[in-house]
């Protein structure tokens, strides 16, 4: 029998202590989220002058532009390359995470330190590197001309395929580590259970382990979709800028259009898109798996 | 320790002497926000080493993205870059501030031909720092047909093979010049005529980069291009199979100025360095790294027969004109170009 969980009041209020405790938090949201947030709605309103100053003003005309097909098809590519890099990671990943959680620990250690030690390099020199992996006369065609010199050079470097690999590359440790915590919280008995219940390896993952570890599995799905649905520097460095995601769509509206209000439309739609798929998400969330 | 011999006067003074730097480094220190590979290190560190002025320097890659800074930083920048047509906007808008004439010893150094131009006919504002084209680069050892114009380049068969700068106006002057139409009365009309045409030329380019494109083209993955004429004459000094070809229907001649923003701090610093640049000898250095065209005819003289006959950095004959402020037209330029690489 597992012990009562001390009973909590869910209409009990916290103390001035709480509060205390707290207001570096709210200060800190209120400052850096919640100003920054309406400061965008409210430049989203507004219109760009001849000079690209912004007009403060209420308009709904950047909305309107947004529902332009083509910024349509922006924002379904950028969830679709997004999804596809999402699936990939939990593809490679979770198995990764999974062995790695049940390594001995002295592996398990060293194998940690391996999944973070590409963070000791600025992420745009890693993204250089790509480049030179990638490239027409880089080392991964090199390779190829080596093992099969009919099939080289391959086209690979400024390729949608090129800006996924960056993707994948640049966000599976950022599913890898929820994953892991998760698994190692994994109770090995109810797996022994299930197996001694007469369940196969085929029946106990998708009936014990994987319920089991949905909330690793969710956690890292927000961290690798969310930043991938809104980066831009990996489209414009292997992608060579040419099929725009809707982060390269937001970051010229800023820097190349001077059009701050179309911009910040973009980035009110776009937040206003996370906060839809967060709930779903916490809709779709099996209730069990929330305390986990 | 030692310290702890010297009397009260003596901490004092030491006190004063460790202050000393910090107080040099407030009034010594100069905001450069310039271009991104267009201003050597070594000219830099001569300059800091000569004046002992520290330069702070930031980069962009574009003018609109100078001027989205600078308009959200106020007076972070004592000394911009900006291209000819950007400047006069920026003069027209109030954003710059006359220059001292008289702090400029150089200024006779320049070809008369980049002075009082358009932008800024009685050089009140602005001082040339570095001129050049956009035109056609070719790898010449796999593209064999004769490209002349953007519409050769721009063709079925070079599809996936060309890089170009990632500058809206630039693109659709192309187009507009492929069309005979003029670059620098830009309305509604034109930017409906030129659409079919640029929808099409998009749909053909590998890469957008306007950082380095000579890159792409060095390292195998595109074999033409247009480009800024330093890049290429980077390119041609690499290897002369990259050729240079100002397009038969016209093309795109900048001055980049330097100008000191209204707003800037140190403004004596920022003549100190624009004169700085003026010298032949410093001038002579942005030539050897940078090999666009040198308006500093001091400095041209300074250049080996190898320089100046790059033809990317001197080119001969061409139908070179500016690009003027084109107000509003300009986003909307932004927004074609924006709608077609997202049509894709």
């Amino acid at each position: 029998m597992t012990p009562e969980p001390v009973a909590r009041d869910p209409g009990a209020r916290p103390g001035t202590l709480a509060w205390l405790l707290l207001a570096p938090l709210l200060a800190w949201l209120a400052l850096f989220v919640v100003v920054p947030a309406l400061l965008l709605l409210g430049c989203s309103l507004g219109e760009r002058d001849e000079f690209g100053q912004v007009l403060w003003g209420f308009s709904l005309e950047n909305y309107a532009r947004l529902l332009d097909p083509v910024y349509l098809r922006i924002f379904l590519r950028s969830l679709g390359f997004a999804a596809l890099t999402t699936g990939l990671c939990l593809l490679i990943g979770y198995p990764v995470a999974y062995h790695l959680a049940r390594a001995a620990p002295r592996v398990r250690e060293l194998l940690l330190l391996l999944v973070m030690v590409p963070f000791w390099t600025s992420f745009l020199v890693r993204t250089y590197a790509w480049m030179a992996i990638l490239r027409e006369e880089g080392l991964l065609n090199a390779l190829v001309a080596w093992l099969q010199p009919a099939w080289a050079p391959l086209g690979l470097l400024y390729t949608p395929a090129a800006v996924v690999t960056g993707l994948v590359y640049s966000y599976l440790p950022f599913l890898i580590l929820p994953v892991y915590a998760s698994v190692e919280k994994l109770d090995g008995a109810l797996i022994e259970a299930a197996h001694d219940l007469g369940a196969g390896p085929w029946r106990v993952f998708p009936t014990v382990i994987l319920p089991l570890t949905l909330p690793g599995i969710a956690a890292g799905v927000t961290l690798v979709f969310v930043p991938a649905v809104a980066m831009f520097a990996v489209t414009d460095l292997l992608g060579g800028a040419r099929v725009p995601l809707i982060g390269n769509v937001i970051q010229n509206q800023f820097l190349q259009a001077r059009d701050w209000p179309f911009g910040a439309a973009l980035g009110v739609a776009l937040l206003g898109l996370f906060l839809v798929s967060q709930l779903v998400l916490r809709a779709l969330r099996p209730r069990g798996a929330l305390r986990g | 320790m030692k310290f702890k011999t010297l009397n009260l006067p003596g901490r004092l003074a030491a006190l004063l002497l460790a202050l000393l730097p910090l107080a040099a480094r407030g009034a010594g220190q100069l905001n450069l926000f310039g271009w991104s590979e267009y201003v050597p290190q070594p000219v830099l560190e001569g300059f800091t080493r000569e004046t002992g002025i520290k330069v702070n320097f930031e980069t962009y890659s574009s003018n609109e993205e100078m001027l989205a800074k600078l308009v959200a930083g106020g007076g972070r920048y004592d000394l911009v870059q900006p291209s000819d047509y950007t400047a006069e906007a920026m003069i027209r808008r109030k954003l710059l501030q006359p220059l001292d004439r008289a702090r400029l010893a150089g200024l006779g150094n320049l070809a008369p031909e980049f002075t009082g131009r358009a932008h800024d006919p009685e050089g009140r504002y602005t001082v040339p720092y570095m001129s050049g084209s956009v035109g056609i680069v070719v790898n010449t050892e796999k593209v064999k047909t004769p490209v002349r114009g953007y519409r050769e380049v721009f063709q079925a068969a070079h599809r996936d093979r060309i890089v170009v700068v990632n500058d809206s106006r630039e693109l659709v002057s192309w187009a507009l010049y492929a069309l005979g139409q003029p670059v620098n009365t830009v309305d509604a009309a034109s930017l409906a005529r030129v659409r079919p045409l640029l929808a099409e030329w998009i749909k053909l380019v590998k890469v957008f980069d306007s950082d380095s494109p000579k890159t792409a083209l060095l390292n195998g993955d595109v074999d033409l291009g247009v480009v800024w004429s330093g890049e290429a004459a980077l390119l041609w000094r690499e290897n002369r199979k990259f050729q240079y070809i100002l397009p038969a229907e016209g093309a795109h001649q900048f001055v980049d100025v330097l100008a000191i923003p209204a707003g800037a701090r140190n403004v004596a610093e920022a003549h100190r360095f624009i004169d700085y640049i003026l010298r032949p000898e410093v001038s002579r250095q942005i030539s050897a790294a940078f090999p666009y065209t040198n308006p500093n005819l001091a400095a041209r003289r300074l250049l080996t027969p190898d320089e100046l006959a790059n033809p990317a950095s001197y080119p001969q004959g061409g139908k070179l004109e500016s690009f003027r402020d084109i107000g509003r037209a300009a986003a909307d330029i932004d927004r074609l170009v924006t709608d077609l690489k997202s049509a894709k």
